[in-house]
């Protein structure tokens, strides 16, 4: 017998509670952390934090390794702290089993202490490089300005790299990364939500920075309450950049908002149930990712066109959903504007 | 250092120090879960139930054994000892190879009173199939319904007429490597003294995991230990007086029940001994391996830091594990490549 995958049974959590304590009180590092997740919930586990440049990988036989792409949307996964950068992932969609749901929570505050404790509080990259980015954003700046803030950032022979706006409490903080999007393999965006710019050589810095703000105004939580993507990129928005750009906080509600927001007071399961049926290939696809039956599928979508006004179980229904779903978001956040 | 006998102390030893050496952080988060299943003591009115409890430590089928087809599966039954019945062989051998292959020799464990030759097999024949090695497996018979020297000689016997019959089975009788963990790495030392006092047959290494090697059972880790982990002291006491009775830890216990009790380790086939710096067989695994080297002799010891008894095979997942499971057939490889 070896230690494996729990049952969900009623020892499970406690179990789950007394493993991480034991890692915790033993003084495990971050390693041994995400292993316990991976071992205990059987699949694979992953902590990743762009700002302290953290990318660990851990299979459920416990070997480790490195994440070999960005986390995949519908995976488990937790903060380490309320508003902190670095996020525990298990690579499973959900909804969490009982299991799944305790080793989150307690793998995630084991992470905490040790992250705290060894790399300090979460803060952006050192302010140097901070003020190079700051440089490089800004349109005013000169040219040997931006050559000497491209060095600092080790982007001195990059052709071609593209901005990211990140959600960072209440303020939205800049990065430049080398690459485009496609090709960079690193776990974009660790935790937090992000925009990411279009691909500019670095004398364009500050054009892809202002579409990596629209594209992250279009980025959710991804919670129930706030369902959608945790990180946008504008090349992929096509028109609904378009719409993003000329919906400003001067723009007058149209009728679908508030039907919508009339909606989503109506019941807790509203906003969830809209955001799959309006980005899910069927209707069918839709109620398994929700995991309800087809039928309770059907009844929703009934309430829920009865409170919207508009049918949306199909085209153009469905798209117009799609729309209000992310007018909705662009409300939610506002450009402040540079 | 005095020695008193402090109460409820089996063997009369050290009285418990203050200190012992740290469990792994990972390894004492796995006892957490373990612990569900195993306790650190034995005794004797315990052993039926532990028989039964085969899913503790799982016994491969044949199916798992051929491994998709790359080892002929095959079960013998051989002589035993003069008067005694005959005893069973479980042969695997890699099929497709045609001239004579290594073969291990696997005696099992279970502290002399419990297991089958199915225990652990899987995971030695994905290493040996690694090797391209064959696996023979002996079913000796237990204490304490066969007291020493029945297991022992069971063991011998088994792999006399192992080598005997090399050619008939495609193995190469000047590579074999007896080997076994727990009461089976015990049993490995013993038949290594026996081969080499009756003049053969020849053994090219052997590998002793975490040895049952001493029924004095009075280390100092024996007492650090007790009552903790896997395997303590009480356990200790429970197996060797299955095997020796009364004789247990007395003038007359020869070295082919406890290897340790040998006055002479010269002569002797290369060693590998691994043993945690946590669990009670530390010191007198430390202790074998010394007086190997004293003796001008070969061999290869790693004391893995925070081990538990067994934990390479109960916790596998875990970092000191990995090493300590990867350890046996690196040095193997380097031995059957001489």
């Amino acid at each position: 017998m070896r230690l494996a995958a729990l049952d969900p049974d009623a020892g499970a959590a406690v179990r789950v509670i007394g493993y991480f304590d034991r890692l915790a009180e033993a003084g495990a590092g971050l390693e041994a952390i995400v292993r316990g997740a991976a071992v205990l919930a059987g699949c694979p586990a992953r902590l990743a934090d762009e700002d302290r440049r953290l990318a660990l990988r851990v299979e459920p036989d416990g070997r480790p390794g490195q994440p070999d792409g960005p986390p995949v949307a519908s995976w488990l996964s937790a903060s380490v702290g309320p508003g902190d950068s670095a996020r525990l992932w298990l690579e499973r969609p959900g909804p969490a089993g009982p299991v799944e749901a305790m080793v989150l929570e307690r793998a995630a505050a084991a992470a905490r202490a040790v992250i705290t404790r060894t790399r300090g509080a979460a803060t952006a990259r050192p302010a140097a490089d901070e003020g190079a980015v700051e440089v490089l954003i800004d349109a005013g700046t000169p040219p040997e300005a931006r050559r000497h803030a491209a060095i600092a950032l080790g982007l001195a022979g990059a052709t071609r790299v593209h901005a990211m706006a990140i959600a960072a409490g209440s303020r939205i903080a800049p990065a430049i990364r080398a690459e485009s999007p496609a090709a960079a393999g690193s776990p974009a965006g660790g935790g937090r939500r992000m925009g990411i710019g279009i691909t500019v050589s670095l004398d364009d810095v500050p054009a892809s920075w202002a579409t990596a703000r629209t594209a992250l105004r279009l980025t959710a939580e991804g919670t129930d309450d706030d369902p959608g993507p945790r990180c946008v990129r504008y090349d992929e928005l096509g028109g609904l950049a378009l719409l993003a750009e000329s919906v400003t906080a001067a723009t007058p509600a149209i009728f679908d908002e508030l039907a919508l927001e009339h909606a989503a007071l109506a019941a807790p399961w509203m906003l969830a149930t809209l955001h799959a049926v309006a980005t899910s290939p069927s209707l069918r696809a839709a109620a398994a990712a929700l995991r309800v039956h087809h039928s309770t599928l059907q009844e929703r979508l009934g309430h829920a066109e009865r409170l919207l006004g508009w049918p949306v179980r199909e085209q153009p229904g469905r798209h117009r959903l799609y729309l209000a779903l992310a007018l909705r978001r662009l409300r939610r956040h506002p450009d402040p504007g540079a | 250092m005095t020695t008193t006998s402090a109460p409820g102390t089996p063997s009369g030893g050290p009285a418990a120090p203050a200190a012992r050496p740290p469990f792994d952080p990972e390894l004492d988060a796995a006892l957490v879960v373990l612990a569900e299943y195993i306790s650190p003591g034995v005794t004797a009115d315990m052993i039926p139930a532990l028989r039964e409890r085969n899913a503790l430590f799982p016994a491969a089928s044949d199916e798992q054994l051929t491994r998709g087809g790359a080892f002929d599966v095959t079960e013998r039954r051989v002589p035993g000892p003069d008067g005694a019945p005959q005893i069973s062989l479980l042969i695997c051998r890699p099929s497709a190879t045609l001239v004579p292959v290594p073969a291990i020799y696997n005696i099992h464990g279970g502290g002399m009173i419990m297991g089958d030759n199915r225990m652990g097999m899987a995971e030695l024949v994905e290493r040996a199939e690694e090797l391209g090695a064959a696996v023979i497996s002996v079913e000796y018979r237990l204490a304490p319904q066969t007291p020493h020297p029945g297991p022992v000689e069971d063991c011998y016997a088994g792999l006399a007429w192992t080598a005997a019959h090399a050619g008939e089975l495609g193995i190469d009788p000047a590579r074999i490597v007896v080997a076994g963990g727990s009461a089976g790495g015990g049993l490995a030392a013993a038949v290594a003294l026996l081969a080499r006092d009756r003049g053969g047959p020849a053994l090219a290494a052997q590998l002793l995991m975490c040895p049952m090697l001493d029924d004095r059972n009075d280390s100092v880790s024996a007492a650090q230990m007790a009552g903790l982990g896997v395997w303590d002291r009480t356990a200790n006491e429970t197996g060797w007086t299955a095997l020796l009775g009364p004789d247990r830890g007395g003038p007359d216990v020869s070295p082919y029940a406890a290897p340790a009790r040998a006055a002479d380790l010269s002569g002797l086939p290369p060693a590998f001994i691994d043993v945690g710096s946590a669990e009670t067989f530390r010191d007198e695994a430390v202790a074998y391996a010394s007086r190997i080297w004293q003796a001008g002799g070969v061999a290869e010891l790693h004391v893995w830091p925070g081990g538990f008894h067994g934990f390479a095979g109960l916790a596998p997942h875990a970092a000191v594990s990995r090493a300590a499971n990867a350890a046996p057939w690196n040095w193997l490889h380097r031995v059957l490549a001489a």
